[in-house]
């Protein structure tokens, strides 16, 4: 019965497919206080329609889907880590008043109920699911972390992003230190799908940073972005080749060769002011774009042509694909 | 209708030398907000009337109506439900408390980025979660049972009670937010069924009205402040807490009429006199006083190795005047205050009885030391709701490149901007209230602003901006710069020329080069020694930071860490000690 209504609803897909979600907030005239729009986990339902989703929240900064259970996502919010159930619809916060203002998050896919954040004083790991927590910070002077990630393959590895640049941890957090971007604001790390000793992050002026070392060292790409800023790094999930980023000033760049270079790939977008970037892992060559304030655009070449769809007004942290339905 | 006529005639009376009683105001503000003359009655009207005892059909019904239309607001949306849950005492409908109830289910508020949020926040929750204490995870927005919010919000509340009675409030002598803390210890001190928090809530609504009281004049809260709005930073007495001055003490007058919201909230659950010796404090201004505090920063997310650093405050208090400051720097974002003049005006209403200077600042570092703001739309965000933050004539907010020290009512504030700062140019406040402003060819400017008379001296040239809405700025664009203020009661001289003569006699050298510098003999005859950069000596002597008291002055006394409070007036002494 459950499931009829659900597929009545065309809710809940009964092939495996990829949705598209984003972290996102319409915030132009919020202060703490004031009413809030429709704000906090968005679901795309078709072309430039999306359904807003669970609570109104005005800061989701990180999300991600439980590798184990891609109906169970997980958001890192202002009010803590939440737990999204049923597609994003029921919230549990799993962390207490002495965090805030969460950043990121990175689940293991290796380990169930493994989920790693980044927060304004530091970096906590459960490996329940959140009903207990460690501080992970202790080694580090600055304790400001906007990023982390772990190494897909070799868990013991973590890569955070402060506010002094990259820190890398082979003790699953336990001891850290500097893998580059020195006295740089992280503001993004993604590792590659495709060639997992390939690492990128995104800084705060000081532009694009590579790894081809498996995150043991970061070195400046040449002048991506420099001068300023970067908020997002999108592997092609289809096309191992293909990375793009999205910053405020260089809009969306991609590049073909594994980051070797780079061209912008703003034509059709409002502005230049990009916060978040995705490819559909489905459909080679889409890609969607967030623009600050304006809406999400959609490319269907890599792109070359943007199309507004949807999400008009919003700012989006994060623009991630959750996959759906059979496995 | 009869009850805001009460108010009137109360509010009328509050501005003739006879207050009314203590009861009477108490009774006049719940009675206004019960029958408001304006608008649509929301959750004030509501709690009032049934603090009242009043319809509690309609109470019922508009309870209802505006639950429907859906919440918003965040804590300032559960402070007001939580005071209608617990004034409730049955008479509500069971469909009224239902839905209120199912609101905190269904309604997810935020939880802030400022201290007075978070008290806020986790008290509301606390409190609802003791009308609940046993219900399920999935009948709280939460997501969590009712034992576990209860737990998480209680530890929450009296961590912030330990910070505070240790090292200061964050949130420190904001005329607006002082109140935001008073309404969530008030609701405790009255609702709470922990013995024990209830009894440190009522202990520290008496912390923040000492705090309050020592620092007052008229009513208005005096002094360096962590957060004033614009207006509110000129108008001194447009504040909150000149309406919570005016409810304890009889001081001067509400800051609207009828008072605001928030005395309301505080008075429906705390409605007793204050103690006699608090009231001797916030009144007795027979003798010149030199008080001193020790606060702290809001949390610094980034660029510092602390996670708050300390505030050093001076306020001199005397009948017709009171001269405070910081130690300067950005203590707090966006809205700090860390010096002025203020002089009485017991009708204060529209009044600027207010100077001070300040080097405009606003920047990126400071919005990320204390918010998670990115990088290219934080300032953006910030000018949409304080649209000053961002603007070169702006009078509010800390900078940088100001260093401060006080004896008494002598300030020096030096000013060593950089090249590269946004806004490389002094600003000073000269207000449309002032009786007089002479420009001596000795370089010393001396003004009259109600019985006091300033002498302020700047180190550099500058020329005269007109304010709008009256009143002139200074604008001084040299980036090495400074002033030296003298404060005196028009009591103390014959007129302003005399008081001028006085001052110009005085021992003054300043310097500009590599930084500015002063050596001051002040009208009390303290030397005063301050170089940028430097720790600043007062006849010989370094200040020394390191033992600045949470308290210290005649009536308070607080050691750092202490968490006991000592307050004296005469013979009268009263302690409050939360380490029981």
């Amino acid at each position: 019965m459950r499931l009829f209504l659900l597929l009545a609803l065309g809710v809940w897909p009964l092939e495996a497919q990829s949705v598209l979600h984003a972290c996102a907030a319409m915030t132009q005239d919020y202060v703490v206080g004031a009413k809030l729009k429709p704000s906090g986990l968005f679901r795309r339902t078709g072309p430039g329609a999306w359904r807003h989703t669970g609570f109104n929240h005005p800061f989701l900064f990180g999300a991600a889907a439980d590798p184990f259970d891609p109906s169970t996502l997980y958001l890192a919010g202002g009010n803590g880590l939440i737990r999204a159930a049923a597609h994003g619809e029921k919230w549990t916060i799993l962390t207490g008043s002495d965090i805030t203002e969460l950043r990121d998050l990175w689940m293991d896919p290796g380990a169930r109920n493994t989920i790693y954040i980044a927060h304004t004083a530091g970096i906590r790991v459960t490996r329940n699911g959140g009903k207990t927590w460690r501080e992970l910070s202790a080694g580090l002077r600055r304790k400001y972390t906007e990023a982390v990630r772990g190494d897909a393959r070799n868990p013991s590895v973590i890569l955070a992003g402060g506010e002094e640049g990259i820190f890398r941890s082979e003790d699953r957090g336990g001891s850290w230190r500097l893998a580059g971007a020195a006295g740089f604001q992280i503001m993004r790390i993604e590792q590659s799908p495709h060639e997992p000793c390939f690492w990128l992050a995104a800084t705060q002026q000081g532009g694009l940073f590579a790894s081809r070392d498996c995150g043991a060292s970061f070195e400046n790409v040449g002048s991506v972005g420099a001068g300023s800023n970067l908020y997002d790094i999108a592997f092609d999930p289809v096309r191992p080749d293909r990375v793009a980023l999205a910053g405020c000033g260089p809009g969306v760049l991609v590049s073909g060769d594994g980051g070797k270079s780079w061209e912008a790939r703003n034509a059709g977008l409002p502005g230049a002011e990009v916060t978040s970037v995705v490819f559909d892992p489905e459909r080679p060559g889409r890609m969607f774009a967030a623009v600050h304030e304006k809406a999400v655009y959609r490319s269907e070449d890599a792109g070359a042509a943007w199309t507004r769809d949807g999400l008009d007004g919003s700012h989006v942290n994060r623009l991630w694909f959750v996959r759906e339905g059979r496995r | 209708m009869r009850c805001a006529i009460a108010f009137l005639a109360a509010a009328a009376a509050a501005g003739a030398a006879e207050q009314p009683g203590f009861e009477q105001r108490v009774r006049s503000v719940i009675e206004a907000h019960a029958h408001p003359r304006r608008g649509e009655p929301g959750y004030g009207t509501i709690a009032a009337r049934l603090w009242l005892r009043e319809d509690a059909a309609w109470c019922s019904e508009r309870l209802e109506q505006l639950l429907a239309a859906g919440p918003s607001g965040d804590m300032f949306w559960m402070f007001p439900v939580t005071a209608i849950a617990h004034l409730d005492r049955g008479q509500l409908t069971p469909g009224a408390r239902k839905a209120l109830r199912e609101a905190w289910r269904t309604y997810f508020p935020y939880r802030g980025d400022t201290e007075n949020h978070w008290l806020l926040y986790y008290t509301m929750l606390y409190l609802m979660t003791e009308l609940y204490p046993n219900d399920g995870p999935e009948t709280w927005y939460t997501g969590k049972p009712s034992a576990e919010n209860r737990e998480e919000a209680r530890r929450w509340i009296e961590s912030w009670i330990r910070l505070t009675t240790r090292r200061g409030q964050g949130e420190y002598d904001s005329p607006h937010y002082a109140s935001m803390f008073l309404i969530p210890m008030a609701y405790l001190s009255a609702w709470s069924s922990d013995p024990g928090l209830k009894r440190r809530a009522s202990m520290m609504i008496e912390y923040l009205m000492a705090d309050y009281a020592a620092e007052n004049l008229d009513g208005t809260f005096v002094g360096a402040q962590s957060r004033v709005y614009d207006r509110q930073l000129l108008e001194k007495s447009a504040n909150v807490a000149n309406d919570f001055g005016w409810a304890w003490f009889g001081l001067g007058r509400p800051s609207s009429d009828p008072p605001s919201g928030y005395l309301l909230y505080y008075l429906l659950a705390h409605s007793e006199p204050p103690p006699e010796i608090l009231r001797l404090i916030a009144t007795d201004r027979s003798r010149p006083y030199t008080h001193y505090e020790r606060k702290r920063t809001r949390n610094r997310w980034r660029f510092h190795d602390e996670l708050h650093g300390p505030v050093y405050k001076t306020t001199y208090v005397r009948r017709e005047y009171a001269v405070s400051s910081d130690q300067g720097g950005v203590l707090q974002p966006i809205q700090q205050h860390s010096w002025d003049v203020t002089w009485s005006v017991p009708e204060g209403r529209g009044v600027q009885n207010t100077f001070f200077t300040l080097n405009p600042h606003s920047s990126l570092r400071e919005l990320q030391t204390y918010f998670v703001f990115s990088p290219d739309f934080g300032l953006t965000d910030v000018v949409r709701s304080k649209r000053f933050y961002d603007s070169p004539d702006k009078f509010s907010g800390g900078s940088p490149y100001e260093k401060i020290v006080q004896d008494q009512d002598t300030v020096i504030a030096l000013y060593g901007v950089p090249e590269e700062a946004r806004f490389p140019h002094i600003n000073g406040f000269f207000s449309k209230d002032l009786a007089e402003i002479r420009e001596d060819a000795s370089g010393w400017i001396f003004m009259r602003g109600g019985d006091a008379l300033i002498a302020c001296r700047p180190f550099q040239p500058y020329v005269w901006k007109p304010i709008a809405g009256g009143g002139k700025r200074l604008f001084s664009p040299y980036r090495n710069n400074g002033v030296v203020v003298q404060a005196a009661a028009a009591s103390e001289f014959r007129d302003l020329a005399a008081f001028a003569e006085a001052v110009k006699a005085l021992p003054l050298e300043i310097g500009l080069e590599p930084l500015p510098w002063a050596d001051f003999r002040s009208l009390r005859g303290s030397r005063i020694e301050f170089r940028y950069g430097q720790v600043p000596k007062v006849n010989g002597v370094a200040l020394d930071y390191g033992k600045w008291p949470l308290f210290g002055g005649p009536f308070l006394e607080s050691a750092v860490d202490s968490q006991v409070l000592t307050m004296r007036h005469g013979g009268l002494r009263r302690v409050l000690d939360f380490r029981k």
